[in-house]
């Protein structure tokens, strides 16, 4: 017993690992794309198949999890559940969509921008989980169809993601595997990340835009909001705001100071809640934190564990390794082809399945070209990597994990927003901005 | 000594669930009651539609979820909004806001235990025969009114 648990290459009925981690890998994705079942089940699901069937044993499979991806998610919905009370999100959006005289298409364009700019500051889960609340609150005060913003919002935090260190879990691993520094992101990503926004816009207002309406009447409703009266808690505000200031300064510095975002994102919130529930008796300090930790996505975080799982089966029985020494062949080892070459194949992989475990996958493949690139160009090949990674999370609902949030808030709340129509129109558009970095890649660096 | 000897409020307003909602509310404003059983053709209980469910349709669904807004003080004046969507509930039938997941009381429920699922619900329980055909509707109020008597107060 002992003997056939603890040997790697033991897998049910004797069938080659690669065939049965590829089985259980397609009808995992298969499923998630259905959507029949809830997708953190089948992931789970998914994720038990791979270890009876012997791809995985179970220390291996707890190894494939990232858990500074899923103590950075964890962490950072903490520190939004706490700091949304506050209302100072509500704030800046109903800001916003006063300046724009809640003008249906010009509230589109600044959620959108608020949307891009805090996922470049803070991670695409949490920014999207603040505006997409206040953007259906818009849309059913205008009586208009949120689904418009809510694909905006999917794309304006993918593409404004992309721009820094820590707006996207693929930079912070590139960040951290390869030593890249908050301001190399921003000086070769944010950039690329603008025009891209810019241009998204356009096709979006044709689509959309330029038949949007909303009646006076409708819109006075908005116009009556009154922004500051959305600051519910002062001294929350304060609180929250250092804490997270300070997290994020953690981020920017947490490669000198030598700390993973996901300790620092874990530690700014227990530090939050310690503060929260200073001077209570054990009886509100245990419901607030009971409250706080309710709040947490745990269908996003034990869909991601799953994840991370199974594709860790497929990546220990070798499918990954292959596509990537395909990748070599391919490209023949020509620089340029390379760097185009890994740009397309990140974008179309990230819009299929997870870009985390596949950048952590990629991330040793770029490392072994250095004797043949040299460091210097080698950076070319990571901005290519992550723009590919972040961008091509906009071609699916599963492409990344703002998307799901966002998909699962709108489901809650009535909207659902469907697999396969979502990627009628959100590949195209992916293709269209990963063209793009293709050639600024090429202008700039090839 | 079970439920039987408490003289509950049988259904004598019991609605259909194709009835119109707003009917429905206008039934609960007039005869000054929050909670309303619907039975089937049949009689067999179907759900409770209540003041409660009906003002919670009113808000807008982006602070009624999860995660959703906490507050709307910022909203300022909302009667329009508010009013125009009840104006949307006027084709809806009060089937589509029936609460099933109501505890029931069968016919034979013990006191205490009707006493307790009533001390943790905040409506009335539908009392339910073998049959599955709604008996009547039992309150706090009903049982405190009850338990009075039996004290000799």
């Amino acid at each position: 017993m002992h003997g056939a648990a603890s040997s790697a290459t033991q897998v049910f009925l004797g069938l080659s690992p690669l065939a049965v981690s590829l089985a259980v890998f397609i009808l995992t994705y298969a499923a998630i794309v259905t959507e029949k079942i809830n997708r953190s089940i089948v992931a789970l699901l998914g994720a038990g198949l791979m270890i009876f069937s012997g791809v995985l044993q179970q220390s291996e499979a707890v190894a494939g999890i990232d858990f500074n991806t899923i103590s950075l998610l964890t962490g950072m919905m903490v520190l939004v559940a706490i700091t949304q009370k506050s209302g100072v999100f509500q704030y800046v959006a109903i800001v916003v969509a006063k300046w724009v005289k809640a003008d249906p298409w010009g509230l589109l364009v600044m959620l959108s921008v608020i949307t891009a700019v805090f996922s470049a500051l803070l991670d695409n889960v949490t920014t999207v989980l603040l505006i997409v609340p206040v953007a259906l609150l818009i849309t059913d005060s205008l009586r208009i169809s949120p689904y418009p913003y809510l694909f905006s919002i999917i794309f304006a935090s993918n593409i404004g993601g992309t721009a820094t260190l820590i707006g996207d879990p693929p930079n912070i691993m590139i960040g951290s595997a390869v030593g890249l520094t908050f301001t190399d992101f921003v000086v070769n990503l944010a950039p690329i990340a603008a025009i891209i926004f810019a241009l998204t816009l356009i096709p979006i207002y044709l689509i959309w835009g330029r038949k949007m309406r909303a009646a006076p009447e409708d819109r006075a409703q908005v116009m009556a909001f009154n922004a500051k009266a959305a600051i519910t808690d002062p001294l929350l505000l304060k609180q929250s705001l250092t804490v997270i200031g300070v997290v994020i300064a953690g981020f920017v510095m947490a490669h000198h100071i030598g700390q993973q975002p996901g300790t620092i994102a874990m530690f700014g919130a227990a530090f939050l809640l310690l503060l929260r529930v200073l001077g209570k008796n054990s009886e509100e300090q245990s419901h607030e934190t009971h409250r706080t930790w309710g709040e947490v996505e745990w269908v996003t975080i034990f869909f991601f564990v799953g994840l991370f799982v199974v594709v860790a089966g497929v990546e220990k029985a070798g499918a990954l390794d292959l596509l990537a020494g395909k990748l070599l062949e391919l490209t023949g080892g020509d620089f340029p082809t390379t760097a185009i070459t890994i740009l397309w194949a990140s974008a179309i992989f990230s819009a299929v399945v997870d870009n985390i475990p596949f950048v952590a996958t990629m991330i040793p493949v770029i490392q072994k070209m250095e004797p043949v690139f040299g460091a210097e160009q080698l950076r070319t090949l990571w901005w290519s990597l992550a723009l590919g990674a972040c961008l091509g999370g906009n071609g699916s609902l599963v492409g990344a994990s703002a998307n799901l949030v966002v998909a699962g808030f709108a489901e809650r709340a009535g909207q659902p927003i469907r697999f396969l129509p979502f990627a009628l129109l959100a590949f195209p558009l992916m293709l269209a901005s990963v063209a793009v970095s293709s050639v600024y890649l090429y202008l700039r660096y090839l | 000594m079970s439920i039987q000897s408490i003289p509950y409020c049988p259904p004598t307003i019991g609605l259909r669930p194709g009835s119109s909602l707003l009917d429905a509310l206008k039934l609960m404003l007039e005869k000054h009651i929050n909670h309303l059983p619907l039975c089937d053709d049949t009689g067999k209980f179907a759900g409770i539609v209540s003041t409660q469910t009906i003002l919670s349709e009113l808000i807008p669904v982006s602070a009624r979820v999860e995660h959703g807004l906490s507050d709307l003080k910022f909203v300022g004046d909302a009667t329009r909004l508010l009013s125009s969507r009840l104006h949307d509930l006027e084709h809806r039938s009060v089937g589509e806001f029936a609460n099933k997941n109501v505890p029931v009381l069968e016919e034979d429920c013990p006191i205490l235990e009707a006493a307790l699922l009533l001390s943790q619900s905040t409506s009335p329980l539908p009392v339910i025969g073998k049959d599955g055909k709604l008996r009547g509707m039992l309150s706090r109020r009903i049982v405190l009114t009850y338990l009075m008597q039996q004290a000799g107060f």
